[in-house]
């Protein structure tokens, strides 16, 4: 790493939200041509800083030098003419609009009656794409693109004019394990020109993969920096978590969990007869292509395989979303033809879907509320809601997930995100459910929330209740499952006991094979 | 709408939150009630007549239809959709229960269930289109406020249809429980039931969960299809209901009757808090929202504001408070 002037260098930030103190005393850095990850769970401030460096907050002391001069950027827009290019979670793109058209957005060549030259668009944008070293096709509408792609035409919208620094807050979140490396070898297109990217993420792997310099923050101070080489994963949970959570890297099992897995080895060695929950026999629909799978109570599945692979549809068809045109689909031994959700629910099927926003909760209403949806018919005595049964179903969802909410009538809105997981979990305590469905768990959840999630899941199988789990974080897959089918075009590839594989890049291999 | 994640650690509904800006940003229509208070003090102030417990029973009196067909659209606009037939439905549904009782005779009962399940029958179709063909409700019950308001036309032949049944009159209009004007009595049956409905039955979990939102409802196993149809069913009969009521009134049921009638519906609706994007909203807050309504139109007439000057009034204090009640959320 050159030693010159840095990118950028923040010293001693501290910011205040009325008696929270976010940053207290922060300092970051970043050289030219360097990925810097930023690190640390919800709340510790990682947000904040990036919001002083995008002119978004104010701080309240410390200095911000930029290419080593001092700044004070007052709005995004001067930060955005120091060089500072943001790319955040939300897409800014216009889908339905092709690539070029989104990349020229309010600033289009002109030809002459100052109309629009829509081929010198095409082909300015095309040449601009070539340059950076994306491999986006510029006459590409944006909705028709697979996710990482909208996600590098993101990026290179934000790089364009003299830009030296990328911001990147979490971008891999809505990628599955193939897609990251489109992003991680654009990132590396981008570093080669000498622009220092600031890598926000949640997941660990990617820091290695692909950063310099990592920077953990909790409570608002520097945790450490470290050059990513010399560090190992467990010094990074460990800066992380911060003292006194040593447990965090689930390197040793509960008893219970050891005695699940063991019980669940027993019966498939001695072939004792434990019939499965549900059954998939050659179930074919829309999305599917003769899917074999079997449950039994008390394992914990997983499905493996890209995004579009068809995980998700798996999960649908089992929970009545879908319908099974061919096959059988057998429920605790009795073939079933659920044509909505309600009859699978009723059965004791339930569902932790992948957008907890969109599918999982309804925002706008409180803890309880939420709580008592899925099971309504339970709730209801002489035509009334059973307000009271239900506030104690919230309240003792609450305290056995461990939500940090200040109140069963507290509104999802004001939770975080891994206490709003929490909730969907809790939508499916009581009664308890025989198969969990569970599609990508810790999406936008931090380190502890995950782990306690991961606790959760474990608690189901351990009650007798079969899992089955989708996730593109393969370490998760494969710390938590007994059984692990790689899914891929609407087939199972194949399935393999976690024993069988080599750690993590045993199963990537295995993802990464069944797609050619 | 995409909600970030706050960063800060969990201060909600720390004590130090502002009492006020609290009641502001609550759900319960604090901020209503206090406009309400404000308009009834000063049109006591401008008019000695306006403060009377006459021209009070009068305001609840004028009120009925729209409080009525209020609750009704409470539920359609919670769930995340509109009804804009609801003063055609009451035209179609008084002259057909008036129809019938011209032509067969004097049995009140049966005519009063005609209008009735005239009512819902049209919300029955409203919901339906809207749900299984997926057209938006916006323009599902923007078609059917002309097709009910022509059909209503068409079978009287553009004529009022006159009722002669002294019992009806008394039912609807005229008579009197315990000193308390029956269209009152209606009003506060259906705000009662209504609210129980919204607020205490499994139902109106469903419904806030069907609008606040739908595909989360869907997959708590919900069928927020069937949600939506009941909603538009009630609107449908609650329209049936006031249009009883209007016509024990006028001794008649006339297609050209309360044309406009559900801008002044969803004005209160709107009023009392209820979201138009769906999930949020009470029938108390309807309730309030209606008397504002009602308080308008009579205290502008009492003051002597002309008539043509009314409508604009009131439509300029709904953008205010509308205006008002975007800009907390």
């Amino acid at each position: 790493m050159t030693e010159a002037k840095p990118l950028i260098d923040m010293r001693d930030i501290t910011v205040s939200f009325g008696v929270v103190r976010a940053l207290r005393g922060v300092n970051f850095e970043l050289h030219p041509g360097e990925v810097h990850a930023l690190l640390g769970q919800n709340g510790a401030g990682k947000s904040t800083l990036i919001k002083v460096l995008s002119g978004v907050y104010q701080r309240d002391s410390g200095d911000v030098l930029i290419h080593g001069e001092q700044t004070q950027f007052k709005s995004a827009q001067d930060s955005r003419e120091s060089g500072i290019a943001m790319v955040y979670q939300d897409l800014s793109l216009v889908p339905t609009m092709t690539v070029a058209a989104n990349l020229f957005l309010g600033r289009e060549p002109h030809g002459p009656l100052n109309l629009i030259r829509n081929r010198g668009l095409v082909s300015k944008a095309q040449a601009y794409l070539d340059e950076q070293g994306f491999p986006v096709k510029a006459n590409a509408s944006v909705d028709s693109l697979p996710f990482a792609y909208r996600q590098l035409t993101e990026i290179a919208k934000a790089l364009m004019g003299e830009i030296k620094i990328l911001v990147l807050d979490e971008p891999t979140s809505a990628l599955s394990a193939g897609e990251e490396e489109i992003l991680f070898e654009a990132v590396e297109e981008v570093t080669k020109r000498g622009v220092g990217v600031v890598y926000v993420t949640h997941r660990l792997h990617e820091v290695f993969r692909i950063s310099d310099r990592v920077t953990v923050l909790r409570d608002g101070l520097n945790a450490g920096t470290f050059e990513t080489a010399d560090i190992t994963m467990e010094t990074l949970v460990q800066a992380i978590v911060g003292p006194g959570h040593e447990k965090m890297t689930q390197s040793t099992l509960s008893f219970e969990e050891g005695q699940r897995r063991s019980a669940l080895l027993d019966a498939s060695s001695e072939q004792v007869d434990v019939p499965p929950v549900i059954e998939l026999r050659d179930v074919t629909n829309d999305r599917l292509n003769r899917v074999r799978l079997k449950v039994r109570p008390g394992e914990i599945f997983g499905l493996a395989g890209m995004v579009g692979s068809g995980r998700t549809e798996i999960l649908e068809t089992m929970f009545g979303l879908r319908r099974t045109v061919e096959g059988e689909l057998l429920y605790q031994g009795e073939a079933v033809a659920w044509r909505s959700p309600a009859p699978a629910i009723r059965s004791g099927v339930a569902l932790i879907p992948e957008d907890r926003h969109l599918q999982g909760l309804v925002l706008s209403d409180t803890i309880s509320a939420n709580v008592a949806l899925p099971q309504l018919r339970g709730l209801t005595k002489f035509g009334m809601f059973a307000r009271r049964e239900s506030n104690r179903r919230a309240k003792s969802a609450v305290s056995e997930l461990n939500v940090k909410a200040p109140g069963i009538v507290t509104k999802l809105e004001d939770l975080s995100g891994g206490n709003q997981q929490k909730v969907v979990f809790g939508k499916w305590l009581t009664p308890e459910p025989k198969l969990l469905l569970l599609d990508e768990p810790t999406v936008g959840v931090d380190v502890g929330a995950r782990d306690e999630i991961y606790g959760i899941i474990r608690r189901f199988a351990q009650a007798g209740c079969a899992v089955v789990v989708i996730s593109s974080d393969l370490v998760e897959l494969e710390m938590l499952c007994d059984n692990i089918a790689v899914v891929h075009d609407g087939r199972i590839i194949t399935t393999v006991h976690t024993s069988e594989i080599e750690g993590e890049e045993g199963l990537h291999q295995l993802v990464q094979e069944s797609a050619r | 709408m995409s909600t970030t994640t706050p960063e800060a650690p969990a201060t909600v509904g720390d004590s130090r939150v502002n009492p006020v800006k609290a009641m502001l940003k609550s759900d319960r229509p604090y901020t209503v009630f206090a406009a309400l208070i404000v308009l009834v003090v000063f049109f006591s102030v401008l008019s000695p007549v306006f403060f009377s417990a006459a021209n009070f029973a009068n305001i609840g009196r004028q009120t009925t239809l729209v409080t009525i067909m209020a609750v009704g659209m409470t539920f359609v606009i919670i769930s995340a959709e509109i009804d804009l037939s609801v003063a055609s439905i009451l035209k179609l549904s008084g002259v057909c229960a008036a129809l019938f009782m011209q032509n067969f005779g004097e049995n009140w009962v049966l005519g009063a269930v005609v209008g009735l399940a005239v009512g819902t029958f049209i919300g029955l179709i409203n919901g339906l289109l809207t749900t299984r063909l997926g057209i938006p409700s916006f323009l599902v019950t923007l078609g059917m406020l002309g097709v009910a308001k022509g059909l209503a036309f068409v079978i009287t032949d553009t004529a009022p249809v006159l009722i002669d049944n002294t019992a009806f009159f008394k039912v609807f209009y005229e008579g009197t429980i315990l000193g308390l004007p029956i269209p009152i009595i209606w009003t506060a049956a259906v705000l009662t039931i209504g609210g129980v409905l919204l607020h205490f039955t499994t139902f109106g979990r469903k419904v806030y969960a069907t609008g606040g939102n739908a595909v989360a409802a869907r997959y708590s196993g919900i069928n927020t299809s069937r949600v939506k149809i009941y909603c538009f069913m009630l609107s449908g009969l609650l329209a049936g209901v006031a249009s009883l009521i209007f016509a024990a009134q006028a001794h008649a049921a006339r297609p050209d009757f309360a044309d406009g009638l559900e801008l002044d519906v969803i004005a209160a609706v709107i009023l009392g808090g209820t979201s138009l994007f769906g999930g949020r909203g009470t029938i108390i807050g309807t309730f309030i929202g209606s008397l504002i309504i009602g308080v308008l139109n009579n205290g502008l007439v009492i003051i002597g504001v002309s008539s043509s000057w009314q409508i604009a009034v009131k439509g300029l204090i709904i953008i205010l408070a509308v205006a008002f009640s975007a800009r907390k959320r």
